[in-house]
């Protein structure tokens, strides 16, 4: 337990070349870690929006919403592994669904280990102290994808710029998607909607 | 029959009764929105500062109707002119609205002489005044009586081209005698003559905003498509005031200026306070059809407040001296209240004056409650009489709770007053980070300075108790490897034993 959760993490986001080589030949990592990872970065991000000292938070607490925020990082998650799947399978990846799943959800570590801290540090800010809020941040997301590129590499034994190129599709596979999707769902709309005139006009007419 | 009777006390005891209730308290009903912008630019509904109270015609006044009047200004005497130029007259009335007198020329020398389409005023200390003689090309300087004292004609300087034609629009002058004029056809700046009417040199130039667009779209045209292109001039200004340092507040028209409003210093440049949510330049969410804001003129008033006129909407926007948008009132219309083409506005004796060209009237505007507060609490802190401010802020919050400009007021005063958290909750609540943050600042060493021994010992103890415990576990550990170190020997021998016992 102890291991799974907490060991193996915290030594990977320091040492990720070991520690994704690892998870891919000796079966280190666990889904059921990667979906906690996945949940306290959604807690965080709302821990963020909700807490973090007046000085650094511009949020209008009118709009605040949590379903909103959970959904902004879940998505985007599956969007990006389904992504990288469908582009490296055509790429002669070697990583399978699930080990693109971890090693994207591992990556995410830093975000939940600098952001909760700086929400609690940020409430004792003055206004030039918030520099170091907006540095640690930037830290955090450096890290993420400092992470993120070093275990698809290692997922899918690729090279440097294979990893870059790969990267930068999946990002653009992402936006067909979303755009695929979009369309599905308005001609979904469509299709229901000529179905439903149909019965209508079928009751009214009787 | 005693039953019926009282019945009947009952009923006339009710309808008196109802009668006698007071009537509901109506807002006095504008026909205009009244609004101010919070932090995230949203229009939110606020009480009228300023309500219409009385119209007057020229034909109210006994002179007739205005014809395209073009600009007022009231005097330091409290005498009110006004501009009627379709008419080429100035009429004077005094301050409870009877004509003085009505100017119509002037004896230069032995030779009558009258004006021609005159569109602008100004009267200094003396009471002297400076009437922009448009069409003639001229500044005509009347004393109070109407006497010619001098004239401003055609300025020569080697700065302006040989065929420069002089048309004053406006004029002002400050406490040193030089007269600021805006011209027509003048991209340069405002015109400034000296005492004696010699041209000195143009203040206040707007700058030329590069168009991105419109730069790459050059370089692909071809010479006769650049000539045909509108090209890269400033725009001109719309009107002038003074203020009583003998500050210049100029309007322009620019459409996309972020700064149609400039507070000139001597040397010509901009020094106005922006220190608001967002810019000074009226509306700041509008319909693309309304267009933005375009000023056309300005007012100083008391305690470093100012008023500008937009004539696109019919709007006054107020301002303090820091940039805040204090209220707003007007709009377009044919009601009471509302414009056609505004074109001046004026300050006197607490009222606010609107000329119209359109309708050719002057509407008055008084302040409600709401107005008359918020600009006694501006007036207070303008003076650093923030103290003085705290209750009538306060009282501006009762009437209305989404005025930010009091929240952040109030947190001004209690910093001063070294209140820090509570100044802290107000800076919140006007969301005035700045604010927040130095009073947070303050805050913080206080704590410190109060919670400083105890967290220092705290820590003192909880070190010692650390070490404590580490010296005991390595004296433990030492004593349990002494102890195995033992045992197996122990057991060795004990095998051994056991073994050569059997």
């Amino acid at each position: 337990m102890r291991q799974d959760f907490i060991k193996f993490p915290l030594h990977l986001i320091v040492h990720p070349f070991d520690s994704f080589w690892d998870m891919k030949y000796e079966g280190k990592g666990k889904l059921r870690v990667t979906l906690t990872i996945l949940l306290l970065v959604v807690i965080s991000m709302i821990l963020k929006d909700q807490f973090a000292g007046f000085l650094v938070n511009y949020n209008d607490p009118r709009h605040l919403n949590s379903i909103v925020q959970l959904f902004t990082v879940v998505f985007p998650f599956f969007l990006w592994c389904l992504s990288n799947w469908a582009i490296t399978t055509l790429m002669d990846g070697e990583g399978k669904f699930k080990e693109i799943m971890m090693a994207t959800g591992y990556a995410l570590v830093p975000i939940v280990i600098i952001y909760t801290p700086m929400v609690v540090a940020s409430r004792f800010m003055a206004e030039e102290e918030t520099a170091f809020y907006y540095l640690m941040m930037s830290v955090a997301s450096i890290w993420f994808i400092g992470l993120l590129f070093v275990g698809i590499m290692t997922v899918h034994q690729y090279t440097v710029l294979k990893t870059v190129v790969t990267m930068l599709l999946t990002v653009v596979v992402m936006g067909i998607v979303v755009f695929l999707g979009t369309l599905v769902l308005s001609m979904l709309q469509q299709i229901t909607e000529f179905f439903i005139n149909i019965y209508r006009e079928l009751i009214f007419r009787t | 029959m005693i039953a019926k009777k009282w019945l009947l006390a009952g009923t006339v005891a009710s309808l008196l009764l109802s009668c006698a209730a007071p009537a509901p308290v109506h807002a006095e009903a504008v026909p205009y929105e009244s609004y101010n912008y919070n932090y995230w630019e949203e229009a939110v509904p606020a009480p009228a500062a300023y309500i219409p109270d009385r119209t007057l015609t020229g034909k109210d006044l006994g002179v007739g109707d205005f014809l395209d009047p073009a600009d007022m200004v009231v005097a330091d005497s409290g005498l009110i002119y006004i501009v009627d130029t379709g008419n080429a007259r100035i009429i004077c009335l005094d301050s409870s609205w009877r004509v003085d007198k009505v100017i119509t020329g002037f004896d230069n020398a032995g030779k009558e002489e009258t004006f021609k389409n005159p569109s602008g005023l100004y009267v200094n200390d003396e009471g002297n005044l400076f009437v922009a003689d448009t069409d003639n090309g001229r500044i005509v300087v009347l004393s109070p009586d109407g006497e010619l004292l001098r004239m401003i004609e055609q300025p020569e300087s080697d700065i302006l081209p040989a065929d420069f034609k002089f048309i004053p629009v406006k004029v002002t002058v400050d406490q040193a005698e030089r007269v600021y004029v805006i011209a027509k056809g003048i991209f340069e700046g405002i015109m400034q003559f000296d005492e004696n009417g010699v041209f000195i040199g143009y203040v206040g130039t707007n700058k030329v905003k590069r168009d991105y667009t419109e730069y790459i779209w050059r370089m692909f045209s071809t010479k006769a498509q650049k000539a045909q292109m509108a090209l890269f001039v400033p725009t001109e200004f719309s009107n002038i005031d003074v203020d009583d340092k003998g500050f210049l507040y100029a309007t322009n028209i620019d459409p996309g200026s972020k700064e149609p409003v400039k507070r000139l210093n001597p040397s010509g440049e901009d020094v106005l306070k922006r220190f608001g949510y967002f810019d000074v330049l009226g509306d700041i969410r509008y319909r693309m059809s309304v267009g933005p804001s375009k000023f056309t003129d300005i007012k100083v008033l008391p305690d470093g407040r100012y008023s500008a006129l937009d004539a696109n909407q019919g709007k006054v926007f107020t301002y303090n001296d820091e940039g805040d948008l204090l209220y707003v009132y007007g709009g377009k219309g044919n009601q009471t209240g509302t414009f056609k083409i505004p074109a001046a506005i004026e300050y006197a004796a607490g009222s606010q004056l609107v000329l119209d060209r359109g309708k050719g009237n002057i509407v008055v505007f008084k302040p409600t409650r709401f107005g008359s507060i918020v600009n006694e609490a501006v007036g207070y802190h303008y003076n650093g009489e923030d103290a003085q401010a705290v209750p009538v802020w306060k009282e501006v919050l009762k009437l209305n709770a989404n005025y930010d400009i009091a929240y952040i007021g109030i947190g001004k005063s209690l910093l001063m007053e070294k209140n820090n958290k509570e100044a802290m909750k107000y800076f919140k609540l006007g969301l005035d980070r700045d604010g927040y943050s130095v009073a947070f600042k303050r805050y913080r060493r206080e704590v410190m300075q109060e919670h400083f021994g105890t967290f220092l010992t705290s820590v003192m103890l909880l070190a010692a108790v650390w070490i404590a415990y580490r010296i005991f576990g390595f004296w433990r550990r030492k004593r349990q490897s002494r102890a195995s170190r033992q045992a197996p020997h122990n057991l060795k021998e004990g095998n051994a034993h056991e073994a050569g016992f059997h």
